[in-house]
């Protein structure tokens, strides 16, 4: 394989270094499952985004591709089964962070470098990763016997996309998941968790409305009204500004977002664009600087991977609430 | 549109050279071939009409907007500003019906993007009219020499790869590298510029610098980082600060003064630099000032909007079409058209489908397109 030159800026960023090349597969895949993993219920069929998948047994030889995708399958207790990762959102949750997986590409592997560890499954967080111009299309690799995963949250066409992102959507992915990979225990238990850690979470932003500010300076992007953005602001009680827009996310001019006039403003941090760098540009433009929640500084952080449906929802929907119970809202300190 | 004979017989004296792009003048596109005279009668005409929308049009486009402002409040508003601002007591200038926010919102959000975008409107359309005389090519456009390129370079260092750097300045300083390349490549060995290597270079450069903005955000962008490339390479003039567009202004005010003045050149250069030797015109020195006069005009702009597309190629040529092709008429009457355009343009790019934003670039196309194609069905009777 060649060297990959890693781009300076995730270098510099990235924490925990990353190989520059991918481990050649060591020998061939082994022929029995894992004693850890459930073979009940198989062979199993799975559609995702439409497309119907079999598989004969619990996968072996796993590839995953964005951080929501790895993270699952660490979670479920299969990480000893990841030949590959690609497309890190960041560093793993503090839960997850003694795994390290082996990194196959920082963004869309090619198909071939996929094929190359002949992975018996790929699990992708985004539909655009296998596609032509990504790690290739799930066609090809169906053909070649490889079974394949999108997450249902990232489905793109309108009759497969959740049109409203509930916890319910992440949950049955969680036990889905569980199924697939022969750990349907460790999923439940995971849901289990989840839920109860969810039914705790204080819903401190009641009566509070809120621009999920995600990227962009002249034309800023913003969580919209049906994806995870809007999930978790309904999970601590905020009410969306851009609740209207029937999208995941979309760009939002900021004379409307100073029309709406926010109570508090969620800054997405990433290690390409932080909350420090989005309180500047939010000081700096003079139609943002006049807004009382910027004056006031009410801003909550998020981190950038628990904007996408996973595991991480729960535990960002929890921060959030502490966040916000932590900020001044007007209401008078005890 | 000249349409005299001397015209079209200098224009064909010029040299031809296989492959040379656009042998005939920028006049080529037309065939209305009026008198001077008629086209002297109807550039007066041209100009209060022009003149009178791109008030209209600036006036209407601050009272457009996703937030529920009146144009009665924005009125009483700019009352009281300008009633302020020359120090008269609030018996005078009543109370501002606005709140601080919408002041934020009228003020400093569409007001600065009002004028920027008439400002980067006008000096596009100038520079396209500028660089089809020079370079005798009716497909010229202000970006010609690279610096759009130059400038994508600079911007996608500052949004990519996190150079700290204010991205203007980055996206300008990029402008004048390509340019400077440019401009290295296409010299003769005598000094001379000749139109045609001048565009092979411009495109040689171009293509370089696109192919570096493609490397580095195949590499490097991270997460949605590229949708702000996106946004700039587009062309946008969402967040245009008053800071910009005075100065875009003042960059447009100097460079635009300049080639007006040299309106007499850019004629004799349209008949082919054999011709404008004869009329006078030092043929060398006078094209390289103007390339560059008109690239450092094209780079300012670029560096505050990105590239937009459509105005500086089109509306030269739609300017020339009613009023002919002299340029000491041809130039203010398309920067005023350019502004009105553009300006148009920007504010059904920030309504059409509010509160989200088109980028303008589109716009720019989907309007100026079937104006454009009228335009050359009514010349073509």
């Amino acid at each position: 394989m060649p060297r990959r030159t890693r781009p300076l800026l995730t270098a510099a960023l990235v924490a925990g270094a990353l190989a520059a090349c991918a481990a050649p597969p060591d020998g061939a895949a082994p022929a029995t499952p894992e004693p850890g993993a459930s073979t009940s219920g198989f062979p199993l069929e799975v559609t995702t985004c439409g497309l119907t998948t079999t598989l004969e047994a619990p996968p072996q030889r796993i590839v995953t591709i964005k951080s929501s995708a790895t993270e699952l399958v660490l979670a479920l207790g299969a990480g000893d089964r990841l030949v590959g990762t690609a497309f890190a959102d960041g560093d793993l949750p503090p839960d997850l962070a003694d795994a390290a997986p082996p990194v196959l590409a920082e963004q869309n592997p090619a198909a071939e470098a996929v094929l190359d560890l002949e992975p018996d499954f790929v699990y992708a967080g985004w539909e655009s990763n296998l596609s032509a111009d990504g790690a290739g299309e799930r066609a090809m690799y169906e053909e070649l016997g490889v079974a394949t995963y999108v997450a249902p949250a990232a489905c793109k066409s309108p009759e497969h996309q959740p049109d409203r992102l509930t916890f319910e959507h992440v949950f049955d992915e969680v036990t889905e998941m569980g199924r697939v990979l022969g750990e349907p225990e460790a999923a439940t238990e995971l849901v289990e968790r989840q839920r109860a850690e969810l039914a705790a979470v204080d819903p401190a932003g009641e009566g509070r409305t809120a621009l999920w500010y995600s990227s962009g300076s002249d034309t800023p992007y913003v969580g919209a009204g049906i994806g995870a953005p809007q999930m978790l602001m309904d999970a601590v009680g905020l009410e969306n500004i851009a609740a209207d827009v029937a999208d995941t996310w979309t760009s939002l001019s900021w004379e409307a977002v100073a029309d709406r006039d926010p109570d508090v403003i969620v800054l997405v941090d990433s290690a390409w664009n932080t909350a420090e760098h989005k309180r500047e540009i939010l000081s700096a433009n003079p139609v943002t600087a006049a807004l009382p929640a910027v004056i006031e500084e009410r801003f909550v952080v998020v981190e950038f991977p628990a904007a996408e449906a996973g595991v991480r929802n729960v535990p960002a929907a929890a921060d959030l609430a502490a966040q916000l119970a932590a900020l001044d809202l007007g209401e008078p300190v005890p | 549109m000249t349409g005299t004979a001397a015209g079209r017989a200098g224009t064909r004296r010029a040299t031809r050279r296989p492959g040379a792009a656009g042998g005939r003048g920028p006049d080529g596109v037309s065939g209305t071939g009026g008198t001077g005279g008629r086209h002297g009668a109807r550039t007066g005409t041209v100009a209060v009409v022009l003149l009178v929308l791109l008030v209209a049009t600036a006036t209407w486009a601050v009272t457009v907007g996703p937030a529920g402002i009146t144009p009665a409040q924005v009125w009483t508003s700019a009352w009281h500003e300008l009633c302020s601002l020359a120090a008269r007591g609030a018996a005078v200038c009543g109370p501002d019906p606005l709140t601080t926010i919408e002041r934020a919102i009228v003020w400093d959000g569409r007001a600065p993007r009002v004028v920027g975008a008439a400002v980067v409107g006008a000096g596009l359309a100038v520079c396209g009219a500028v660089m089809q005389a020079l370079t005798r090519n009716p497909l010229a456009d202000p970006y010609l020499l690279g610096v759009s390129s130059g400038a994508s370079v600079g911007a996608v260092a500052v949004l990519v790869l996190g150079v700290s750097v204010l991205l203007p300045v980055a996206a300008f300083v990029g402008a004048l590298g390509a340019l400077v390349l440019t401009l290295a490549l296409a010299t003769g060995r005598g000094g001379g510029l000749s139109p045609v290597r001048t565009v092979l270079a411009g495109v040689a450069v171009a293509q370089a610098c696109s192919a570096a903005v493609s490397i580095v955000i195949f590499t490097s962008a991270t997460g949605d980082s590229y949708r702000e490339v996106l946004s700039w390479l587009l062309g946008s003039l969402g967040g245009t600060t008053w800071n910009e567009t005075l100065l875009a202004l003042g960059a447009l005010a100097v460079v635009g003064t300049f080639l007006v003045a040299q309106g007499r050149a850019l004629d004799a250069f349209t008949f082919g630099d054999v011709s404008a030797a004869a009329l006078g015109v030092d043929v060398r020195r006078t094209r390289w000032l103007l390339l560059v006069a008109v690239a450092l005009l094209a780079g300012v702009l670029v560096s505050i909007s990105g590239s937009i597309g459509f105005v500086g190629l089109v509306l030269p040529h739609a300017v020339r079409l009613l009023v002919g092709a002299r340029h000491h008429r041809l130039l203010p009457l398309a920067a005023i058209a350019g502004a009105v355009f553009l300006l148009l343009a920007d504010t059904a790019a920030r309504s059409v489908l509010a509160p989200q934003e088109l980028p303008v670039g589109v716009l720019t196309a989907a309007i100026g397109a079937p104006v454009f194609a009228v335009l050359l069905r009514r010349g073509a009777r």
